[in-house]
């Protein structure tokens, strides 16, 4: 998910902190800074794989740093930060709007951390003016919010709730966060405008949005520590009969596996890369200083790395395989887990989670009447791998897939009916095929109340009776005849013969009887 | 969607009156003359669809779709009124058919025009709809049952299409006071009532249908509110295919439905086998399935309007080659069940056909700048054709650390080969439902059998030896499973009774020496790992059954000693090969010897290739006579050495002290026993009675 921060550089950002007498003086904009260090250094350390992009804003707004996951970039720009004029929130807010949709389109879930002391202008161009108006807009100049692509949206703001309160700030920042989808929240300081306070507010944003998600990826009694990264998000899927939402576990328990081939591109909600990582349970009681942390990080990775992990198994044998671990992230939904390669050869263990429910996949059916190959009385794969139990028929077939009569287009009616004359003839070598297609179109005119085309058909076949050559087979005659006279008895809608499942069969003479006749 | 939306429920009310039976006037010629058989035939007179007719084909053109899209969850119910109202069927998933439907439409038939047109009505019709919008389907009762103290929040809401020959505007107004009143009337009833359930929202769509060529006498009118629970729409349309278009429309809408076309589908020709001309096809999906367009506001852009009609819209994506193959795995972020417009069409069924057999198509997007989208993908899944919504933007998972930088990404003997064995074993297969028979799932099922098959399970090869010996496989596969038959635990005795074999023959195992330096542990060292290994495996399923622990005692009982027994049994007879050589060589220097053994192997490595390299080596010893005993040492010394080159010279050292150390123990209990320095091993062998190691082995002690 990756993240854009909205800075706000407008002059009011310039404002002078009052502290206790003696210490540094202390512009918001340097708390703002502050804070942000601590955000980015925080990511490059522990949710290093997030994209990161910086926008400045006034009354105009700017592309400092472009998606990266280089944090020093970011560092540098932030410490390079100008002061401009006033703030116009809702022109930046189409700023991130386009930079978000250029880079990941529109289906990309992502962050935006606007860092702002709060005061969002006055006048035509600031939040309360945008707000006012918001309604009789066309359709070219709309609010940015909400964006079209899923959004949640973390105010910063350098000030304390009361400051806010006094003013009608607090009210427009959180109908902005409303006009989100309620996705989002606001951060105010606690206590005193300091470096700590700040340090504490972007912390708490950090738990709220930046922890990296650990979780243990289960095989039976195989086991490994993984981070999933982006981090899984809520789901919601009913929200009227279910509204609770839907968290991944941090046990992932493995079900069974399944081939590439049988799970055949399926829909998936999310993708994540599963990281294995080394727990290092003892790191909490050694090491003060962060060098060493540091120190001891890396060679507890390079120990790591030399120690076997389930994961790398799993994801060589997947790989190699072409298969898929189906994985239960949570009650009712799964997920896959494959291997990955990306164009430079890398190759990484992902997992992709379905819609939840029981279930998401119509090919496979519900998830949970999937078992183990020794649950079927034989072996479903084959004992050569030559067969496989997916996919999953559906009970009824899809109209395309049946041979359905549709007349609504005069020329599938046409079609019909020149189908069933092409047959007759060629009677009798065509009998079997006339039937049928006099039947289907006998099922068709009765359910849509047609008779008159029973009877139309019927003078077609006697007409075709009377036209056959001479060197005709004495059959087709009959069969004609036979035929038109069934389909007339069908057109009175006399019950005996205009019921929908009886079928009109061929009449059995001498001449059918294997050239009796000759 | 919200499951139970308005959708949820669709009653189709259809006038069977007189008056429907009037001719739409729309006629059809069924009768193409060819210009061959044209001469001095009268041609058949084009016949001409009733209104009935109109109405119940599209109507069931609209189920058709409804079904195609949604073979579930979304309910039809449909009503045939006349002098009173004939219900076709229930809103029980079972019913949910177009052949059901039709199969009870030929039973009504078309109206009777003799019939006295003032018992008639529509009347009837609509009011048995609401009625049937108060009964429970058998989602809304599933859905309370799970949800017990809050199933209020399982919502009952309805539409009701209603196909008729309205007099007039106030005509339509009786028909939407009626449906008001009776559903106040049913909600009354339904409040008192278990087995019905409130209407919370109706929507009322009344299609006027009147023949070609004739005004109408109702005017259009768009969805106003009725009431909070009433909302009504007026359509009023011409028969036939006006008709059919405006079904079409209103299924799209109701069931959040978009169109796409596919636009240069390459086709053979009939006449003209070698050429190819190209086709398009429309086909209707969920809208979700243009999410991506919505949103860009490419939807002008790339699509253009149906031919059908000026109102739909349509999105046009472009036929690719070349194809795709169903072992790559796409990032798919949605699949939406298609209908095709036109189903019964040529192209329609050519492109159905295709999907169906098992190919899928890769779909182009149209884009203004003429670089190449592949945005979606049509494939066929059981049977159902599905319409995937491919990504096509940049992914923010880019340029990950590669899985060999991680955890774990330094090892290189991972038993790749074995854990994809373990797959195959522990894929996945549909089990059919079967009530009550046991407590699990067949998905925990799945979980309980890669708890057993993982239970011992070592993940490098350098970490195992029974799972590198093709003699050990039979056993290993069969003591993970659930429960064992006699014949199961024959084989696994008889796995077990082969690896003593192995051992007597002191055949050599596949003991990974990578990490110990050298060539690693020694034969029999070898063998007490292995037994270990096997004994580890074995015990891990012993709570399984009690044939499980039988395997458990053969392993035990047959396995050479136990550890430190046969630890003592080595070095005594190490012991005694050294004792053997002290006497024979006097006081020669055990480093000498080791030295020389040494010239001795390198002669060896020069003479590789000769067949009796071992045994001549042996006897061109200037150590001989060769005591006979020692035979196997040798062996055991020099297989490895085969493997690895020359010995090296720790494990010369290493040998020293093993057999230096070797005297500092008591002497083996059966040589003790022995005649003549001889004693027999294995004995128990000869009895076939595995109680006689154990006594063995007591009296040893």
């Amino acid at each position: 998910m990756p993240t854009v921060v909205l800075m706000d550089v407008s002059l009011s950002m310039t404002r002078p902190v009052s502290l206790d007498q003696g210490s540094e003086e202390f512009q918001r904009k340097n708390l703002a800074v502050a804070g942000l260090t601590m955000l980015f250094e925080h990511m490059a350390t522990n949710y290093r794989l997030e994209f990161t992009s910086l926008v400045a804003f006034s009354s105009l707004w700017e592309l400092l740093v472009p998606f990266t996951r280089d944090y020093n970039t970011l560092q540098e720009a932030l410490s390079n930060l100008e002061d401009y004029d006033k703030t116009c929130l809702e022109a930046a807010l189409h700023g991130v709007s386009n930079v978000v949709q250029q880079e990941w389109g529109h289906a990309c879930p992502t962050q935006v951390v606007l860092v702002t002391d709060g005061s969002l202008g006055i006048g035509a161009g600031s939040l309360r003016h945008s707000l006012q108006t918001l309604k009789p807009r066309p359709e070219d100049k709309k609010f940015p919010l909400p964006f079209p692509f899923p959004a949640k949206l973390f105010v910063m703001c350098i000030a304390t709730m009361e400051e806010l309160q006094v003013t009608d700030s607090m009210d427009n920042l959180e109908k902005l966060l409303q006009l989100n989808g309620g996705d989002g929240q606001i951060f105010t300081m606690e206590g005193q405008l300091c470096l700590k306070s700040v340090q504490s507010m972007f912390g708490r944003l950090i738990d709220a949005a930046y922890t990296p998600f650990h979780a243990v990826l289960h095989c039976g009694n195989l086991a490994s520590d993984v981070q999933v990264f982006p981090r899984p998000e809520p789901v919601f899927l009913d929200e009227e009969v279910d509204p609770l939402p839907r968290h991944v576990l941090t046990d992932l328990e493995i079900v069974g596996f399944i081939e590439i081939g049988d799970i055949s591109s399926p829909p998936v909600t999310s993708r994540h890369l599963v990281l294995p990582i080394a727990v290092n349970k003892e790191v909490d009681d050694v090491g003060t200083g962060t060098t060493e942390e540091m120190e001891e990080e890396t060679t507890a990775n390079q120990q790591a790395g030399k120690a076997p992990n389930f994961c790398v198994l799993l994801h060589g044998s997947l790989k190699v395989e072409g298969m898929v671990a189906l994985v239960m992230v949570g009650p009712e939904w799964y997920g896959m887990l494959y291997s990955q390669a990306d164009s430079k050869k890398k190759s990484n263990l992902m997992m992709s989670l379905f819609e939840p429910g029981a279930e998401p996949l119509p090919w496979l059916g519900k998830m949970s009447q999937l078992g183990p190959i020794s649950d079927a009385p034989e072996n479903p794969y084959g004992e050569d791998d030559s067969r496989s139990p997916f996919p999953l028929q559906p009970q009824a077939k899809r109209s395309y897939a049946q041979n359905v009569t549709v007349w609504i287009k005069a020329s599938g009616l046409q079609t019909d009916v020149q189908k069933i004359l092409r047959n007759a003839r060629k009677l009798p070598e065509k009998t079997q095929t006339f039937y049928k297609e006099l039947n289907r179109l006998r099922k068709a005119a009765l359910a849509f109340g047609f008779w008159e085309l029973l009877k139309g058909v019927a003078e077609l076949l006697e007409r075709e009776c009377t036209l056959l050559p001479d060197t005709a087979h004495p059959d087709a005659a009959f069969q004609l005849s036979h035929a038109a006279q069934q389909l007339k008895l069908a057109s009175t809608g006399d019950s005996q013969y205009a019921a929908f499942d009886h079928n009109i069969n061929p009449m059995h003479t001498d001449f059918s009887g294997g050239g009796a006749g000759m | 969607m919200k499951l139970f939306s308005v959708s949820h429920k669709t009653a189709f009310v259809v006038d069977h009156c007189p008056y429907m039976a009037e001719s739409s006037r729309q006629q059809v010629e069924c009768d193409v003359l060819t210009k061959s058989r044209g001469q001095g035939v009268i041609p058949l007179a084009p016949v001409s669809k009733s209104l009935w007719t109109c109405a119940v084909e599209c109507s069931m053109e609209y189920c058709r779709i409804l079904y195609d899209v949604y073979p579930t969850k979304k309910l039809v119910n449909y009503i045939v009124s006349d002098s009173e109202f004939h219900i076709l069927n229930s809103w029980r998933q079972e019913d949910q058919s177009t052949h059901e439907l039709m199969s009870a439409l030929a039973a009504v038939g078309p109206p009777n025009p003799r019939e006295d047109p003032e018992c008639c009505s529509v009347l009837h019709g609509l009011v048995a709809a609401v009625e049937s919008l108060c009964k429970i389907t058998e989602y809304q009762h599933e859905a309370r049952t799970t949800l017990m103290d809050t199933a209020d929040r399982v919502a009952n809401r309805g539409r009701i299409i209603c196909l008729t020959n309205a007099k007039s505007d106030t005509h339509v107004r009786m028909l939407e006071d009626c449906v008001q009143e009776t559903i106040l009337e049913q909600n009354k009833m339904a409040a008192s009532s278990d087995r019905l359930m409130l209407i919370q929202q109706c929507e009322l769509v009344l299609v006027h249908i009147f023949p070609q060529g004739e005004d109408t006498l109702v005017s259009d009118r768009p969805k106003k509110e009725v009431s909070s629970l009433l909302t009504s729409e007026v359509h009023s349309v011409r028969a036939g295919r006006h008709l059919a278009t405006k079904l079409n429309i209103l299924v799209q809408q109701h069931f959040d439905l978009a169109s796409t076309t596919i636009t240069n589908i390459p086709m053979k020709e009939e006449q003209h086998a070698n050429t190819s001309a190209n086709y398009d096809v429309e086909l209707l999906h969920h809208r979700d399935a243009h999410l991506e367009f919505f949103k860009s506001g490419d939807l002008h852009m790339a699509g253009s309007t149906s031919r059908d009609s000026g109102l739909k819209e349509t999105v046009t994506l472009k036929w690719c080659t070349p194809r795709t193959n169903s072992v790559e795995l796409h990032y798919c972020t949605g699949a939406y069940r298609i209908s095709p417009t036109d189903v019964n069409s040529r192209p329609s069924s050519c492109l159905t056909n295709f999907l169906l057999n098992g190919r899928s198509v890769l779909l182009e997007q149209p884009r203004k700048s003429g670089s190449k989208v592949i945005s979606h993908m049509l494939s066929s899944h059981g049977g159902e054709i599905f319409l995937h919504v491919l990504s096509s933007t940049r992914s923010t998972l880019e340029d990950p650390p590669s899985i060999s930088e991680g955890c774990g990404g330094r090892v290189t003997d991972y038993r790749i080969t074995d854990f994809g064995e373990f797959m195959r074993e522990n894929r996945l297969t549909p089990v059919p439902e079967a009530p009550d028979e046991s407590d699990k799932t067949p998905s925990e099922r799945a979980k309980a059998q890669l708890e057993r098959h993982t239970r011992y399970w070592p993940m490098i090869i350098s970490q195992t030896t029974i799972f590198n010996m093709q003699a050990v496989v039979p056993l290993a596969n069969l003591i993970v499973k659930e429960s064992l038959s006699e014949e199961d635990v024959l084989t696994c005795h008889k796995t077990v009774y082969n690896l003593v074999d192995m051992e007597r023959k002191n055949d050599p195992l596949p003991i990974s020496t990578v990490g110990s330096r050298g060539k690693g542990p020694k034969r029999d060292e070898q063998y007490r790992i292995m037994w270990n290994e096997l004994e580890t495996l074995v015990k891990t399923h012993v709570g399984s059954s009690d044939r499980h622990q039988r395997v458990l005692d053969c392993v035990t009982a047959c396995r050479s000693k136990p550890p430190e027994e046969e630890e003592r049994k080595k070095r005594g007879r190490k012991r005694e090969e050294k004792e053997d050589k002290t006497e024979k060589n006097g006081s020669r220097d055990t480093e000498d010897k080791s030295w020389q053994e040494s010239d001795r192997l390198k002669g060896a490595l020069d003479r590789e290739k000769e067949e009796q390299a071992e045994s001549e080596v042996i006897k061109d010893s200037p150590d001989s006579p060769e005591p006979l005993n020692k035979k196997p040492r040798l062996e055991e010394m020099q297989l490895p050495e085969k493997a690895k080159g020359p010995v090296s010279l720790l494990t010369m050292w290493t040998n020293r002290i093993t057999v230096a150390n070797s005297r500092k123990h008591p002497e083996f209990a059966g040589r003790i026993s022995s005649v003549n320095n001889k004693a027999d091993l294995y004995q128990h062998l000869k009895d076939e009675n595995g109680m006689d190691l154990h006594e063995n082995g007591k009296a040893a002690r």
